[in-house]
């Protein structure tokens, strides 16, 4: 009997006759080192090698306590664990923070302090979606548009360096204000800055954003209509670029947006249909210029005087809680500060978009090509940092 | 299905590879203009070294003569790595100041900062009353081993830093 089964001659009791052949999916790790998942995120794919069946991401690599951090540290020196979060737009970790803990104690901010966090958020806002345009372009192959990106992204860095002292993790944004003050020349030349960014934008979209190659790879692969979009709670370029006009700064509006005049781009599906990977890049080319216009009309009426409020020296916030939302470069980013009267919070949450955004990889998934998932999973822009925090 | 195709008519056939001709096309008469008459961004390291912004928070230096034991340093730093130890002058001892006129009524017996653990956020230099402690621009200090990174500010070859750093 098993020498008849192991035999391998054709007299129908061989195992590899038809009917006891099967195929199976193959489980495939997109590990945590890969260069094209932005981060250390682990993608379990099956797959039948060329279509991906299924897609569960497992996060976790770069879990760093953040929010029991938090619970030990009085609430100035958090500041720099806040920046940590997402490094790549660490002023608007700053900004949300302290924006929760100066609602809870009710200080008055003054105007140029305000003034001055609207000019540098935006200016980060500017560098996160450069970042994001180059490392998208370099995962689909385009190795040019990476370092002109970054040409540009590094004059911003050598502006953060003069202005805060570091490059990418500030410590600037603090409670009742901001730590240093602009001068006149930093000023003229955010201003230069702004005007040659405008050229240099229509460059990169004729570079990157119309090209066949690219329009091929991006429109109509990822979908996500505004339904899925609701049911997972996304926020931000990706709830954009599906149609929906959300915007924090115009609907929730925070600090000074409501004196700023500016539009909210959304997604209208150019190039394919509306809410594929293409919208999302087109919406974050659209939310640069209007970055611009934003920095240039602070620019004209920032005002003079002093850049810090009054805040005690020992800052012990009242007992209670409070839920703060602003409109970072990649969602929503919610603080949740629950302070029990003393001078260190009792806990600190924060929601990060990129988190939910994660979570919308296996329903995005099924019946894409490995390489139109890669286009999917850079077009969400996740940052680890915020993910795991 | 979250993909959505069209069918491939004849017309689109040839469409699609005019659109691809043109595209292409588009995009090399923008990258052709860096190929001559170009200023390289490059940094020839380390020929050529950048000179780092005044206010640039990189390696921290103490400046033992003027600290006066305070703590203030060690609780601000959110990551403790600030590590000081002091005792009291003799009552019978000389009546001694900081440069800016604060009287030392303590003598440091110990200062060490864990340079490794250090997140260079600024706060420990914020609360400094006598501006002992600052942020210098000195940002080439790879070492060896992660022992050598402990900076103590007592030792006399740390000490020398002063001429270079403090105006």
């Amino acid at each position: 009997m098993d020498s008849k089964e192991n035999s391998g001659n054709g007299n129908g009791h061989n195992k590899y006759s038809g009917e006891k052949l099967k195929s199976e999916l193959l489980t495939v790790n997109m590990g945590p080192q890969h260069p094209a998942t932005h981060g250390v995120l682990r993608v379990e794919v099956k797959t039948d090698s060329e279509v991906v069946a299924e897609a569960i991401p497992h996060i976790g690599y770069l879990h760093r306590c953040f929010e029991k951090h938090c619970e030990n540290i009085d609430y100035r020196g958090n500041i720099p664990f806040c920046d940590r979060m997402d490094y790549l737009a660490a002023m608007h970790m700053e900004l949300g923070y302290c924006l929760a803990i100066e609602k809870m104690i009710g200080t008055e901010i003054p105007r140029r302090a305000e003034y001055i966090r609207v000019i540098v958020t935006e200016l980060q806002r500017i560098a996160s979606h450069l970042l994001f345009t180059g490392v998208y372009a370099i995962d689909l192959g385009a190795f040019t548009p990476f370092l002109y990106c970054f040409d540009q992204r590094e004059k911003i860095l050598r502006l953060f360096e003069e202005i805060s002292g570091a490059r990418l993790l500030y410590n600037y944004i603090w409670i009742g204000g901001v730590w240093n003050d602009i001068k006149d020349g930093q000023l003229t030349r955010i201003k230069e800055f702004c005007d040659n960014l405008i050229p240099e934008l229509d460059k990169y979209m004729n570079l990157v954003g119309q090209n066949k190659i690219f329009v091929e790879r991006t429109a109509n692969i990822g979908i996500m209509t505004p339904e899925m979009c609701y049911n997972y709670g996304a926020t931000g370029p990706i709830l954009r670029g599906s149609g929906v006009d959300w915007d924090l700064r115009k609907k929730k509006p925070y600090s000074i947006y409501e004196e700023l005049d500016f539009d909210v781009p959304v997604g209208e599906g150019l190039k394919g249909t509306v809410g594929d990977c293409w919208d999302r890049f087109a919406v974050r080319q659209q939310e640069m210029r209007e970055s611009v216009k934003i920095i240039k009309q602070c620019l004209d009426g920032i005002e003079e005087g002093p850049i810090m409020g009054k805040v005690p020296k020992v800052l012990k916030l009242p007992k209670g809680e409070i839920y703060m939302k602003t409109e970072c470069a990649r969602g929503e980013l919610g603080y949740h500060i629950v302070s029990d009267g003393g001078k260190v919070p009792y806990r600190v949450k924060a929601k990060s978009s990129c988190f939910t955004h994660t979570s919308m990889l296996p329903e995005v998934a099924p019946g894409l090509l490995i390489a139109d998932f890669v286009a999917v999973i850079g077009s969400i822009d996740i940052v680890l940092g915020e993910v795991d925090r | 299905m979250n993909t959505h195709q069209e069918e491939l008519t004849l017309k689109k056939y040839f469409q699609n590879i005019w659109n691809g001709i043109r595209t292409t096309i588009k995009g090399l008469s923008i990258t052709i203009k860096y190929v001559y008459d170009v200023k390289p961004v490059t940094v020839e390291y380390p020929e050529v070294r950048e000179i780092l912004p005044e206010g640039s928070r990189s390696r921290l230096f103490n400046d033992a003569q003027n600290c006066i034991s305070c703590d203030q340093c060690a609780v601000a730093c959110p990551v403790d790595c600030i590590y000081i130890a002091s005792k009291p002058r003799p009552k019978d001892a000389e009546k001694i100041k900081t440069s800016n006129g604060t009287p030392i009524r303590r003598e440091l017996t110990q200062y060490t900062i864990d340079t490794s653990l250090c997140c260079y956020c600024g706060l420990c230099t914020t609360v400094c009353p006598t501006e002992s402690l600052t942020h210098t621009t000195d940002h080439e200090y790879a070492s060896y081993t992660i022992d050598q990174m402990k900076y103590d500010y007592l030792d006399p070859e740390v000490v020398a830093w002063r001429d270079r750093i403090v105006k």
